[in-house]
């Protein structure tokens, strides 16, 4: 899956150590996730909108 | 920011992994120990050769434990996919090892080493799924 993670944090300013410290995961789960190698839980996913106050259909689009 | 991550699964499997091993270094030395000096037989013979290795067993459980109480999924599933491919490496080269004791005449693998050989397939697979996420 795609996704627009690096840009959503590049606005807040945040760095990857940042977001994985506001979800509670490490930053190798961020790096993971914002490069598409690894596709988050729905949980996951879904405190990622909380966290940057959108919809999951904003942050993830599927590729095909 | 005052949250940290959890890395507390990690801990408590370092401390009983720790625990484990002097059991286990305790528990080796005074069965071999036994074993050396009073040469046991029957069922105590069985007993004692089976606290090894329940040592071991505890060493297995330890990691499950460390599985099921991983929070991060990234890690987790790096965890599991690590552990998933050392079990098909293990099994692949036993299996194949077998065939060959069997039909080549090859030297007998105890299979006290196949806790080993699956400890070293660990490594290097976790470095392998690792490298993949890089």
């Amino acid at each position: 899956m795609k996704n627009r993670l690096r840009v959503l944090r590049a606005e807040r300013e945040w760095s990857q150590a940042d977001l994985a410290l506001r979800l509670e995961v490490s930053r190798q789960s961020v790096n993971a996730i914002e490069t598409g190698k690894f596709d988050p839980s729905l949980p996951l996913a879904f405190k990622l909108a909380r966290l940057f106050e959108t919809t999951i259909e904003a942050i993830f689009t599927d590729e095909n | 920011m005052e949250r940290k991550i959890d890395n507390s699964a990690l801990g408590r499997y370092k401390k009983r992994m720790l625990a484990l091993m002097v059991v286990l270094a305790l528990v080796s030395q005074l069965v071999f120990w036994e074993y050396i000096h009073n040469h046991p037989t029957g069922v105590l013979a069985y007993m004692l050769a089976v606290l090894p290795a329940l040592s071991f067993i505890g060493i297995m459980v330890t990691y499950g434990l460390y599985i099921a109480e991983l929070k991060d999924e990234f890690v987790r599933t790096v965890v599991k996919t690590s552990l998933l491919w050392s079990i098909v490496a293990t099994l692949s080269v036993t299996t194949l090892w077998g065939f060959l004791e069997l039909l080549a005449n090859a030297p007998h693998l105890q299979p006290l080493l196949v806790l080993p050989i699956f400890g070293i397939f660990l490594g290097i697979t976790t470095a392998l799924v690792n490298r993949r996420y890089e």
